[in-house]
């Protein structure tokens, strides 16, 4: 019995297979990524964005709120005209002004987004469940006449009560809602209960699901692959997560979970994560932490002189994907956990030799060094202790 | 709220910031600051701490002997690779309680120590016997455990078991699963062994907490963390985060002085030389700012509509940021704080002249800047004499 083969098992209770040709990406990045708090974008960057999206191969862009009129209305008439591989969708209440901006947009995809939990009904719509559903009627019914494919968003779906839920799922249906977007928006969902929702509505309703996750308590991409794995058919990701609060889950850690953990290639070219990540960070004022999952500048970086030295012997000791699929390089850097081994390999990048006995006697030097430093060396600085360490 | 009495479950939290947190590449703490991030995890009532890995020299020893001689509520341990003559170290720094590693992979066993799965026994056996030799309680922690042929895994365990360990811990090393496959993995191991099993994850795909709850649910008693997740690579189960997930998402409340989150999360930022990003779950300062007219509305409205736990919870403050993305509520109410009650006319306006003032600045605007528009506006109106004055 191997440890690996657990997922198999685990489908097979599930009762769920993912299809790769059935999983589709609807990024946000320029409605949800933008809407955070802080972060504005310049038309130009959402044309571009709108762009390397489309050239990455993701299947739908959330260009925006079109209600918002002014710059906002440009920029999505302007990635509407592109003429893009992908759908264009835009964002609206579940108003009928709303999806009429929509409309003068050239959009070809609507989203009518309404609050499904009581919490929201009662004290942020100040209306009743009645009024929601009817709502959700009449906005879809609108939509639909102008040919646009509907996405209705039960936006606090993860606090809403589940009879309420399908009764909501049941009523986009049958008003020709093409799907239906799950949307947790606080963040407060784990993995198993979204699971068991997703698939009650898809059992019971049988509509094809959109997943929306938050980050609130690290869960983001979690509850997303397991909305797949419940048979969720859509996902929405910002690039880097950007997104309200915690933010959402990030495009380029979904492709790869995906990929490497379920096995499901999406076919998105993966080799321009890094530099579609700096972009966006450069355009959010944000930087990308290096630490940050499938693109952070520090994922194969190695230090510590065991790791280091059983990674540059086989990659596969530590590493699940190389760094070059997602735009990145594996490097050594030299501090206070270096030893014999990495100290060799870095100096012999460096263009310097030297033996097993050197080594040693070096490698203390520098962790001293280090340790007065606070961090690790530059190249040059090792250099400079080796040359004056031969010298001595 | 309504009063659910769930049965009342512990989980144990041992803390590695000083010793995986460390081992990220490029981070060097300092003694002070090493010692502070010790008193201040023992403060807040983190139950364990691994304090460091006195194998790496005299200087990490150092540390490590200060720490012990604080008098400190947590247990602390030591960290070690398996190999009886590491033992020696440990007892040399005055700890009672160390954490023996040792990789259990195909992979990493040819690899990392080209050596064969008998010799990883013998070597575990050894490793054991020294320390218990010694005197020392030992968790045994299988590396690259969930790349583990599972039935190799069991008889570590065994070996664990067998000698009294104080708990085994399960490192997924590269991140290789998902909260199912955890599920799975944890309870297949429970129900072969009933042991008490610890669980260290890494982020690598943005699971490392959802993977920690999910052991948890199937049966794991302990947790490893680290504060603001800091750890080789991606890093590990930020510590903030794990808590409130336990207490919001499991309903397990641990009693930690959430409170001081903030701070800490603050201090080994600095110490580490990494920024908090403002995005960070729990402790980012974005997490309790809102500037869409939506979510700042709802807010205003009440906090429960988009907020799970208040902001002081963590020691972080809830702001409303005015912006591009801001509705006219927002615009009332940050005036009503300045002390000027607007009507809603004058509140549309000015909305509609912060927001484009906040595109073209390509960023929300400071408090300074919405008094400079009010004033602005104020000039204009008395020079036309449109002033509606109601």
């Amino acid at each position: 019995m191997r440890g690996l083969d657990l997922f198999t098992e685990f489908s097979k209770k599930a009762g769920t297979k993912i299809e790769p040709k059935n999983i589709k990406i609807d990024d946000t990045t320029l409605r949800d990524g933008e809407q955070t708090a802080g972060v504005v974008f310049a038309n130009d960057e959402k044309i571009h964005i709108a762009k390397m999206l489309d050239k990455i191969g993701v299947h739908q862009i959330e260009a925006g709120i079109p209600t918002m009129g002014g710059d906002e209305k440009d920029a999505i008439k302007a990635i509407s005209a592109l003429g893009l591989n992908c759908s264009v969708l835009g964002w609206n209440r579940a108003v009928v002004s709303d999806i009429d901006d929509s409309i003068q947009c050239g959009v070809d995809a609507v989203a009518i987004s309404i609050s499904a939990s009581d919490i929201h009904i009662e004290h942020k719509l100040r209306k009743s469940r009645e009024w929601v559903l009817e709502s959700v009627r009449t906005a879809v019914d609108y939509a639909k006449k102008f040919n646009l494919y509907v996405s209705v968003n039960a936006e606090d779906a993860s606090r809403a009560d589940m009879e309420f839920m399908l009764q909501f799922a049941r009523t986009a249906k049958e008003v020709g809602a093409d799907r239906l977007r799950y949307c947790d928006t606080l963040g407060i969902l784990d993995p198993f209960e979204t699971f068991m929702r997703v698939k009650t509505i898809i059992d019971i309703v049988g509509l094809d699901i959109e997943m929306h996750t938050h980050n609130d308590f690290g869960m983001a991409i979690a509850n997303a692959i397991a909305g797949v794995k419940a048979g969720a058919t859509y996902i929405n990701t910002t690039i880097n997560g950007l997104g309200e609060r915690a933010g959402n889950a990030s495009f380029e850690e979904f492709v790869m979970a995906l990929k490497y953990l379920e096995k499901v290639d999406l076919g998105i070219d993966t080799r321009l994560f890094r530099e579609l990540s700096e972009y966006v960070a450069t355009a959010s004022g944000r930087f990308i932490p290096a630490w940050k999952p499938v693109v952070g500048a520090n994922l194969f970086v190695y230090e510590s002189e065991l790791r280091a030295s059983t990674v540059y012997q086989n990659p596969l000791t530590f590493e699940l994907f190389k760094p070059d699929d997602v735009g990145l390089e594996r490097k050594i850097i030299i501090g206070k956990s270096s030893g014999i081994k990495t100290l060799t390999i870095k100096l012999k990048e460096l263009g310097h030799q030297i033996d097993e006995k050197q080594a040693e006697e070096l490698s203390e030097i520098i962790r001293e060094k280090s340790l007065a430093l606070k961090r690790s060396l530059f190249d040059s600085e090792i250099v400079d202790a080796y040359k004056s360490y031969m010298c001595r | 709220m309504a009063a659910e009495v769930k049965e009342k479950r512990h989980i144990n939290i041992i803390d590695t910031t000083l010793r995986n947190g460390e081992q990220a590449a490029g981070v060097v703490f300092s003694k002070h600051e090493k010692i502070r991030i010790a008193k201040m995890l023992d403060e807040i009532g983190i139950p364990e701490i691994e304090i460091g890995t006195p194998t790496l020299g005299p200087l990490e020893r150092d540390i490590i002997k200060e720490i012990v001689k604080s008098n400190l509520k947590s247990r602390l341990f030591t960290y070690c690779e398996a190999s009886p003559e590491n033992i020696g170290s440990a007892v040399e720094c005055g700890v009672k309680n160390i954490i023996i590693n040792i990789s259990t992979s195909d992979l990493h066993i040819s690899e990392k120590y080209n050596k064969t799965k008998t010799w990883v026994l013998n070597q575990l056996r050894e490793t054991i016997s020294e320390a218990k030799n010694n005197g020392l309680n030992f968790i045994i922690s299988a590396e690259d455990a969930t790349r583990t042929d599972l039935e190799f895994l069991l008889k570590v365990l065994h070996i664990a078991q067998k000698n009294r360990a104080y708990r085994f811990r399960i490192c997924d090393t590269v991140s290789r699963l998902d909260p199912f496959r955890t599920f799975l993995l944890i309870s297949t191991i429970l129900n072969n062994i009933d042991f008490p099993i610890e669980v260290y994850n890494h982020n690598d795909f943005g699971m490392a907490t959802a993977n920690a709850m999910a052991s948890v649910r199937a049966g794991a008693v302990s947790l490893v963390t680290s504060i603001n997740g800091i750890g080789e690579g991606t890093g590990n189960a930020a510590l903030e985060e794990i808590v409130m997930a336990l207490k919001y998402l499991e309903e397990i409340d641990l009693g930690i002085n959430t409170s001081k989150f903030r701070e800490i999360s603050e201090y080994v930022a600095k110490a580490s030389a990494r920024a908090i990003p403002v995005w960070k779950a729990i402790v980012g300062t974005n997490v309790f700012a809102h500037e869409s007219g939506i979510h700042a509305d709802g807010v205003l409205k009440n906090p429960r509509n988009y907020e799970v736990f208040e902001p002081g919870e963590v020691g972080l403050t809830r702001q409303l940021v005015v912006g591009k993305h801001s509705g006219s509520h927002t615009i009332l109410h940050k005036f009503k704080e300045f002390g000027i009650d607007l009507t809603a006319n004058e509140a549309n306006d000015l909305l509609s002249l912060a927001r484009s003032m906040s595109v073209d600045l390509k960023r929300p605007l400071f408090e300074k800047e919405l008094m400079y528009i009010y004033k602005d506006y104020e000039e204009k109106k008395t020079a036309s004499g449109t002033g509606d004055e109601d």
